[in-house]
């Protein structure tokens, strides 16, 4: 390959560094898809090269757009490395600074890092505008600074007046000031924009780390929860189904000791004595299902929504699987939602997750308060046959723990999980009370990704 | 076998369906590979219609299997032909057993399936799968050895292989993901809504009756519906009956205001047909607006 093909050809050092990428960034590059490809461009020179490689290497429409992003970062910037891609940023940074005295936000003043307000620009935007529309000193001050993908994805958009931008033409559609066809071209305007800063901010980390580990984070497997784009609540929500047929498929970790249970020597004698005492068949006890009831028990204060979402989804998916599903959200109190949840594209969740905001006194949490009044009021019916599964931060908002609530709950239950979606080091910062709670669970899981959500699903359910 | 994607294309134009370049692409080199194509998207952008094409293109017999949920391999590959072996043994009780036996396992008295019949024909077949995302997991399994070898294995008789190499289409609607070892085995085709130049072009081919100016409003106002929150968006088949329900109501534009009680060709849910409707009356005014 390489040589062999037309002079315009990527060459094998390119191919391998392609593949490399792809697979850092959890896309499955078999070596007979590498001989395929190979065999492809050598066959077809008519063919581009990226048409060719495509069509061998991605399987999900979802992974095409990491495949451009690696594509434009390693074979349209026409450099051979990144570290040369990196070089060159650093130049056009030093040229820019010298040249530029716009601010971004358009004044004229300010960050001194060039750029154009939004604002000036109208509904909607040339497509040739959008690319430069980020100067890239600004962008490798920004990825230097150390936040995250998100945070500088919004700063950045925060300084073209972005928000700005689109609250004045959602206000000018409500008045209908704006025609629906501008409307839908600011839409459209608002997806490219925010696709191609998102794009660019993956280049200048991805060239400044000098490691794919950026794109790799972008993958919808490991991303945070609560940043997916719609396709990807999709993605995961089909993964969800998948992992639960998949349990339903799997009776040998659902049942208690082994596959067929206990043998049961009273049943096998009384048998036998049918047969003149010959034993032809063992009777075993009945299978007891692992988790025969659920109880579980959301957050659905502002910042846990999204996780909420994908929670009810799982439960929804394996509900044939246990004898009794209770669901309760709460903030400050507690409310039972059992009847309400069970829609399949969530939409009288989603409502009641977003009307119980409104509903509740303070709208902070209140875990103490909580357990109190499940311990009081809500759990007194169990049958301790319960696994109770909380899904919450663990944030008190400096109120107290009440833990003996806690402690309570935590007896009157065969297992109580906590999945919470801060990172690990969060969980002992400032008011969050998950130390506290901590020692009342049978486990607690990190519940911030995808993948979390897939190791939740095989160890509980 | 065509000699570039492009020669692929005008076949399947001159079958009546018309492909992007990039799915074009992506269905030569499957074809080049032979290898299973694996064609997901959502319902009615032509998933089906473009195996079906293409078996018409590269003049192949079409076999079908139209997946749905508890589908089987006695449904699916072979069965055998239990009567016709009782038959067999009611006709035979003097003869030798050992022999009776050999023979009751033989192709004699199994039934073909359509997979196991696009492996034994001997003319070359196009395998349509239609809607796998429809079958069960086991199912999906089952078909790898299919999809990676062109053979099946049935327990009394061994390994069969394709005769002739079949070309494989598969069809999903993302009902469900499918393993990666499924994925693995094809090439990747993801059809979506077409432009609205190649819907228009869709439309004019397979409506020629409709005048043009019809096709082209009726085209751009399916656009502008498929950007509705729809529980289900219209297809390309729905675009063109509806061109053809306007023009037999003689309609030569179209217009907001007189679309009531054509709507339901376009959208089958009555939530979404009411949703359409009162945005109807908006872009009405606009085009009022407009002048």
């Amino acid at each position: 390959m390489g040589d062999g093909g037309t002079s315009a050809r990527m060459n094998g050092w390119k191919f391998i560094r392609f593949v490399n990428a792809l697979r850092a960034v959890s896309v499955s590059i078999s070596a007979q898809d590498i001989l395929d490809a190979q065999a492809c461009l050598d066959r077809f020179p008519d063919i581009p090269d990226k048409q060719i490689l495509k069509s061998i290497f991605i399987r999900r429409s979802q992974d095409s757009e990491i495949f451009e992003s690696i594509w434009r970062i390693l074979l349209e910037t026409q450099k051979t490395s990144v570290q040369e891609y990196v070089e060159e940023m650093s130049e056009k940074a030093v040229l820019e600074e010298t040249q530029d005295s716009f601010g971004m936000g358009g004044q004229g003043v300010g960050r001194g890092s060039g750029g154009i307000s939004l604002t000036v620009i109208g509904h909607s935007l040339d497509s040739s505008q959008i690319t430069e529309l980020v100067s890239a000193t600004r962008l490798e001050a920004l990825t230097a600074s150390g936040l995250e993908f998100d945070e500088i994805v919004q700063a950045v958009l925060a300084e073209m007046d972005y928000y700005t931008w689109i609250n004045t033409n959602d206000l000018v559609y409500q008045r209908n000031e704006l025609l629906e066809e501008s409307w839908y071209e600011h839409q459209d305007s608002r997806t490219a924009l925010n696709r191609e800063i998102r794009q660019q901010v993956l280049t200048a980390q991805v060239s400044q780390q000098n490691s794919w580990e950026p794109l790799a984070r972008q993958h919808w497997l490991v991303k945070p929860l609560s940043t997916l784009t719609e396709e990807e609540k999709d993605l995961v929500k089909l993964s969800i189904r998948k992992w639960a047929q998949k349990l339903a498929l799997r009776p040998g970790s659902r049942w208690k000791i082994s596959h067929r249970g206990f043998i049961d020597i009273a049943r096998v004698i009384q048998q036998s004595i049918r047969c003149d005492g010959f034993i032809f068949h063992l009777s075993y006890r009945q299978k007891i299902p692992r988790a025969p009831e659920l109880v579980v028990l959301c957050d659905v204060s502002n910042s846990m929504g999204s996780f909420v979402e994908f929670l009810i989804y799982m439960v929804t998916c394996l509900r044939t699987r246990f004898r009794k599903i209770r669901v309760f959200f709460f903030i400050d109190s507690v409310w039972d939602v059992s009847d309400f949840v069970w829609d399949d594209d969530l939409g009288a969740a989603k409502q009641e997750i977003t009307s119980w905001g409104r509903k509740a006194s303070s709208g902070f949490t209140d875990y103490g308060a909580v357990f109190r009044e499940l311990a009081e009021d809500q759990l007194r019916g169990l049958s301790g046959r319960e696994t109770l599964v909380i899904l919450g931060d663990g944030k008190n908002n400096f109120r107290p723990a009440q833990t003996e609530y806690m402690a309570h709950i935590s007896s009157k239950v065969r297992n109580v999980f906590w999945l919470n979606p801060l990172d690990r080091q969060a969980w002992d910062e400032s008011d969050s009370m998950m130390g506290a709670y901590q020692k009342y669970c049978s486990k607690v899981y990190r519940c911030r990704c995808a993948r979390d959500l897939q190791k939740i699903v095989k160890d509980i359910f | 076998m065509q000699a570039s994607p492009l020669d692929l294309a005008q076949v399947l134009k001159e079958e009546g369906y018309l492909i992007d370049e990039e799915s074009a692409t992506t269905l030569f080199l499957s074809l080049a590979l032979e290898k299973p194509c694996l064609i997901e998207g959502p319902a009615g952008v032509g998933k089906t219609q473009l195996a079906l094409a293409l078996a018409r293109a590269e003049k192949r017999k079409l076999i079908r299997l139209q997946c749905y949920e508890g589908l089987d391999l006695n449904k699916a590959l072979y069965d055998w032909n239990y009567a016709k072996q009782l038959l067999r043994l009611q006709l035979a009780k003097t003869e030798d057993w050992n022999e009776i036996k050999a023979d009751l396992f033989s192709i004699e008295f199994l039934l073909t399936r359509p997979l196991l019949e696009s492996i034994l024909s001997p003319e070359p077949v196009l395998l349509l799968i239609d809607e796998l995302d429809k079958s069960d997991e086991e199912f999906e399994s089952f078909l790898l050895e299919l999809l990676a070898e062109r053979q099946v294995t049935i327990p009394e008789l061994g390994t069969i292989v394709a005769k002739t190499s079949p070309i494989v289409i598969l069809t999903s609607n993302n009902i469900r993901d499918f393993s990666d070892a499924l994925r693995r085995r094809c090439i990747h085709i993801y059809l979506t809504y077409p432009t609205l130049e190649r819907e228009i072009s869709i439309v004019r081919s397979q409506a020629p009756e409709v005048a043009h100016r019809l096709t082209k409003d009726v085209c751009e106002f399916v656009a502008k519906v498929r950007k509705l929150p729809l529980q289900k968006l219209p297809s390309v088949s729905e675009t063109i009956d509806f061109a053809r329900a306007l023009n037999t109501l003689q309609r030569e534009t179209l217009n907001y205001g007189d679309l009531m009680g054509t709507l339901s060709i376009l959208l089958k849910y009555p939530k979404d047909i009411a949703k359409l409707e009162e945005r109807l009356k908006k872009w009405e005014m606009e085009a009022l607006q407009r002048g």
